[in-house]
């Protein structure tokens, strides 16, 4: 017979720890049925019988929040055999508020008291048996940090459930209130089960509208309702909740001795007082983001990221980084020579064209043969033209200073003849993945198309989607030590009266801090925000801030349009920022972001050092989360996306292209059937949607694309070598336009499926990247139809089009809204009518 | 009777009632904020207030300080 138990408490109590504890590795993590709540399973270490369920941290059984209706619904729809009641024991007053609710379940509760060590450091006492007698249940102490005491809680939990012992409810209230909770009792029908009566009829008492769903009918206890309140003078939720506590103390000073110790506020609340400062709190907290900016994005994240996306996805890397260093020096010696060679034939191609591509042809070609080579350099040099060559060639030489090398035949050759060093040869090198699979599709003659789809669709999409992930869990670490130390409960309160002017919540900082180094974390980040409404709106607008890759194509603008001026990156960046704040003003004010929790109300956890295994346990679940997204949806995109690129109909018939004739492609196609959607923004070029449809898959392939598409196979991360023709084929405005465009619209495939992931829902993520995308066309048109007035280009049209968009833009900025503070709880009766 | 957002951190009073919206307060009430009980402002910053009550810390927005009553 399987067993199940649930295992319940307040909120940082440590039930996640005690969860982990019991359950080891051997868990299932999903989302509760419709709701963004998350839902942990787990078999008890050592009984593969028994089911743990981590059910949400609660503070009651009521029904103000989503976490509280969820775990409600299980307990009484589901009915686990036992529940396992973690108390916080320097807390306990206000934990065993939920425990009397949990005992009038009819379910056989134990209640496990947990942090004993720091109550005994401290020098209080909790008598366990006193506390077991008084709420009539089994009492046991553990810590589930050093997890002492836990296997006790399980064996105990387990027997219990196994006996199915019946539930008696020591705990009462006033005499007038027990009676009118018997006679609603004696109302409820047959269909609610003995043991739930009083919990049903305490929740009718309480006028709890959800409960109704639950039973199949309802007696009318209006009059019974309308007599404790008269008699009371207060309506009858907070009689109940006034009745519980009053409970509580009547039984606490038999239970708890407090040492005097404490009476003067304990560690946390000294901590409390210079990290929530009115002062310092700001300081300390910009000190904060700054050491995890810059430790998981500027420095360590970035090396991990070159290691993964040139290293383990790219060419291969040095184990430990063994002979990376004689490798530089080798190739710092190789340097000068190639330098000389460059030059050369820089100056042989303007005196004899013809000769010179003859030579770099069979030179270029990697799989030549050796004696081809031979021979296409002595014909070379043998040339009449070429022999009384000279030229000068500029040589960079230490200290940065440039020396000038007069060049000639006779020097070229002894160039030639050295040999450039392959990294391979030095210390411990490790291939990487396209180049080992390269070379095993090459081994078994796998079909060009087929290993061109591996390695430059599968492997080049996925490995650059996987190669954040060394950043990500660096990142994540951060963030499950600030989570479970207490700080980040703390940045919340800091900052929340600044983001609630425009619809975020104070935790909103951190996945935008992050997004400007990464979306795809960024995104992730937004995991500790656990306000629904909050969360979603986060997501929705972190990638407006631009990302790493979004840079190059910043470089690109700047430099092909505007003479490298400064003000497009800064300007970028405000655009970012200002698309944030406008959105969450214009957001907050729809009918989809209203009626959900406002007021800030929350409580914080005591500050404590978390363990490395819980540290690492949280990292893991994230990173590896992510890594099954990068396994299906971004896998399929790019095999698509590759497809689309690759294929086409070029000289005539269909088939697979050359990387120059991506003009001939499908991509091309569509592109041209959707460049009229740009014409109103000023780009309706087809290779300039074909750019920002290849952004889909990176963001910085959008400078490659342009490469490609104007005849270069490879450019600089800044494209400096297309700045020319791009400069020419469009206006500048127009340009600064698809900037913008590419800054706001949907971000790649990679943050995609971060979203996707995170909203959890398929209406929400298209919802985010239907608005992202319509609010980037939108701002582009703005910019390009208004921007076009002052280089004197007026489109009638289209600028009184632009001025209404401005126009409304502000009337939702602007339009009146009355803040919402009620807290609506809205889950699906399915969830658990099953 | 005052409103808890006057109050000074380090202050210790008794909760005599609690205002605002039903839902709202009866969360407030879950957290430990009963008539009656005691409650310990630890610090504020811009009105935001972090308090003691019932041996655990909360933190509450400006305007939910306004409406309870101590």
């Amino acid at each position: 017979m399987s067993i199940k138990i649930a295992l319940a408490g307040n909120p940082n109590c440590g039930k996640t720890t005690l969860f982990n504890a019991l359950t080891g590795s051997n868990q299932f993590v999903g989302n509760w049925p419709g709701v963004t709540v998350e839902k942990k399973e787990g078999k008890l270490k050592g009984h593969s019988d028994v089911t743990i369920m981590d059910l949400p941290g609660i503070y009651s059984l009521s029904p103000y929040t989503l976490e509280e209706v969820v775990a409600r619904n299980y307990l009484v729809g589901e009915r686990p055999d036992a529940i396992l009641n973690i108390v916080d024991g320097t807390n306990i007053e206000r934990n065993l508020y939920l425990s009397t609710q949990l005992m009038e379940l009819g379910i056989p509760v134990i209640m496990a008291v947990n942090m004993m060590d720091i109550l005994e450091k401290n020098g209080d006492k909790i008598h366990l048996d006193k506390l077991s007698e008084k709420l009539g249940c089994p009492v046991v102490a553990i810590s589930a940090l050093k997890g002492t005491g836990i296997k006790e809680a399980a064996d105990k939990a387990v027997d219990l459930a196994k006996k199915a012992a019946t539930v008696t409810i020591a705990h009462s209230f006033a005499d007038s209130v027990e009676a009118v909770i018997s006679a609603v009792e004696a109302k409820i029908g047959s269909d609610v089960a003995d043991e739930q009566k009083r919990f049903f009829a305490i929740k009718l008492i309480e006028k709890d509208d959800k409960i109704k769903d639950m039973m199949k009918s309802v007696p009318d206890v209006s009059a019974e309702v309308q007599k404790l309140e008269d008699e009371f003078d207060d309506d009858t939720e907070s009689i109940i909740t006034n009745e519980r506590y009053q409970y509580i103390s009547s039984i606490i000073h038999d239970c708890c001795t407090k040492s005097k110790k404490s009476e003067g506020g304990s560690v946390s609340d000294k901590i409390d007082k210079v990290v929530t400062n009115r002062w310092a709190a700001l300081p300390i907290f910009a000190a904060v983001m700054f050491l995890v900016y810059y430790i998981s994005v500027t420095t360590v994240g970035s090396w991990a990221t070159d290691w993964a996306n040139d290293g383990v996805f790219g060419d291969g890397w040095h184990l430990f980084g063994i002979g990376t260093s004689a490798y530089n020096d080798a190739a710092d010696e190789y340097a000068p020579y190639d330098a000389e060679i460059k030059g050369f034939l820089e100056a042989a191609e303007e005196k004899a064209p013809d000769v010179t591509k003859e030579f770099t042809e069979v030179y270029d070609d990697e799989d030549a043969q050796e004696a081809d080579v031979d021979a296409a350099i002595k014909a070379f040099t043998s040339n009449s033209a070429i022999k009384s060559l000279t030229t000068e060639v500029n040589i960079a030489g230490e200290d940065e200073d440039e020396e000038l090398v007069n060049v000639n035949v006779a020097t070229f050759e002894t160039a030639l003849e050295q040999e450039e060093p392959d990294p391979a040869d030095y210390g411990v090198w490790v291939p990487g993945i396209p180049v080992l699979i390269g070379n095993g599709l090459d081994a078994i003659g796998c079909a060009d198309w087929l290993s061109g789809l591996i390695l430059d669709g599968i492997v080049a999409g996925v490995g650059a989607v996987l190669g954040f992930v060394p950043q990500m869990l660096v990142l994540f670490i951060f963030l499950a030590f600030l989570e479970s130390c207490g700080y980040m409960a703390r940045v919340a309160f800091i900052m929340d009266r600044i983001f609630r002017k425009f619809g975020l919540s104070g935790k909103s900082f951190i996945p935008m801090l992050i997004g400007s180094g990464c979306g795809v974390p960024g995104v992730m980040a937004s995991r500790t925000i656990e306000n629904d409404r909050d969360r979603k709106m986060t997501i929705m607008t972190t990638t407006f801030i631009p990302c790493g890759a979004k840079l190059p194509i910043i470089a690109l603008i700047a430099g092909a349009f505007f003479d490298n001026a400064g003000w497009v990156a800064w300007s970028a960046y405000f655009v970012g920022i200002a698309a944030i704040i406008c959105s969450g003003i214009i957001l907050k004010k729809t009918k989809m972001f209203a009626g959900e929790p406002a007021p800030f109300v929350m409580e914080l956890p005591a500050y404590h050092m978390p363990t490395v295994e819980n540290v690492l346990r949280s990292m893991w679940e994230r990173g590896w989360s992510f890594i099954k997204k990068a396994g299906t949806i971004i896998l399929l995109s790019t095999i698509v996306l590759w497809f689309l690129m690759n294929f086409g109909w070029a000289d005539g018939s269909f088939g697979m292209l050359e990387a120059e004739q991506l003009d001939s492609s499908i991509l091309a196609a569509i592109g041209s059937v959707i460049a009229p959607i740009f014409a109103p923004l000023g780009w309706g070029n087809w290779k300039m949607a074909v750019a920002a449809i290849t952004g889909l898959i990176a963001k910085e392939n959008v400078v490659a694309t342009f490469g490609i598409l104007f005849g270069f196979a490879e450019v600089a991360e800044d494209g400096a070598e297309i700045w020319g023709q791009l400069g020419a084929s469009i206006v500048p405005i127009a340009a600064y336009g698809f900037l913008v465009f590419n800054l706001l619209c949907a971000p790649c495939f990679a943050a995609m499926g971060a979203i996707k992931r995170e909203m959890n829902n398929t209406k929400w993520f298209w919802f985010a990247i239907g608005y992202q995308t319509v609010l980037a066309y939108i701002v582009a048109f703005c910019i390009y139809q208004i921007g076009s007035v002052f280089t004197g280009n007026i489109h009638v049209v289209g600028l009184i089009i632009a001025l209404l968009f401005v126009a409304g833009f502000i009337y939702l900025l602007v339009r009146p809204y009355k803040e919402s503070d009620t807290l609506k709880v809205d889950m699906k009766k399915k969830a658990f009518a099953k | 009777m005052m409103p808890l957002s006057m109050v000074k951190a380090g202050e210790t009073n008794i909760i005599r009632k609690i205002g605002g919206k039903e839902e709202v307060r009866k969360f407030l009430e879950n957290l430990g904020f009963v008539t009656g009980g005691e409650v310990t402002v630890v610090s504020e910053i811009n009105g935001n207030m972090i308090v003691n009550v019932k041996d655990s810390r909360v933190a509450i927005g400006k305007d939910m300080a306004n409406k309870i009553m101590v």
